[in-house]
């Protein structure tokens, strides 16, 4: 396991946070943990990609960061809206 | 040896940087203080990145997509923050514009001239 391993698990086990946000509490708050649950896995999906040498799935982040723009318009404007 | 050392520094200082601001996040209570938090790792955890994957790979392309990546997560997040902050203003009192007897706190400072 190289240091990019390392740092990749260390980044994805923020996640536990972000899920207990999503998954509990106020809408609001669970907007906020969708919405650092999606930076993290971005983070995450590099880290993973360069520790294992497959250099070319840096495309999934990269389409996971502008998917999660959209993502996080479009329920920000449902919870202002409709919610 | 030395780009092994920086390395293993800023991917350190990455994964910091996300615990701090997931912890931040967490422990607020007010929903709006908790989305100052995603700055941390949106801002400095990407940029540093950026800086750890051109340490280890060079000028290549992967290092031109993960600045992409991080160039977008700048403009991006700075935008999504606001409006998820104005969804919560706007479900909390029925608008987002500042109206004539909102609950504002406004804020200024004495013994100016």
């Amino acid at each position: 396991m190289n240091i990019w391993l390392l740092a990749a698990v260390g980044v994805s086990a923020s996640l536990v946070p972000c899920a207990d946000m999503c998954l509990r509490g106020t809408p609001e708050r669970r907007l906020v943990g969708l919405e650092m649950g999606s930076l993290i896995v971005t983070l995450a999906l590099v880290l993973f990609a360069i520790g294992f040498g497959r250099t070319l799935f840096v495309d999934m982040p990269l389409a996971q960061a502008l998917m999660s723009f959209g993502g996080g318009l479009v329920f920000a404007r449902f919870l202002g809206k409709h919610l | 040896m030395t780009a092994y050392v920086a390395e293993v520094a800023l991917l350190t200082v990455v994964v910091l940087l996300c615990w701090l601001g997931v912890l931040g996040m967490w422990r607020m209570k007010e929903p709006t203080q908790a989305l100052h938090y995603l700055s941390l790792p949106a801002t400095a955890g990407a940029i540093l990145l950026t800086i750890a994957v051109l340490i280890a790979q060079g000028p290549r392309q992967t290092f031109w997509k993960v600045a992409l990546i991080t160039l977008i997560l700048l403009l991006t997040n700075s935008v999504v923050a606001h409006a998820t902050a104005r969804a919560f203003r706007e479900r909390k009192l029925g608008h987002w514009e500042p109206r004539e007897g909102d609950p504002m706190e406004i804020v200024r400072e004495e013994n100016t001239p």
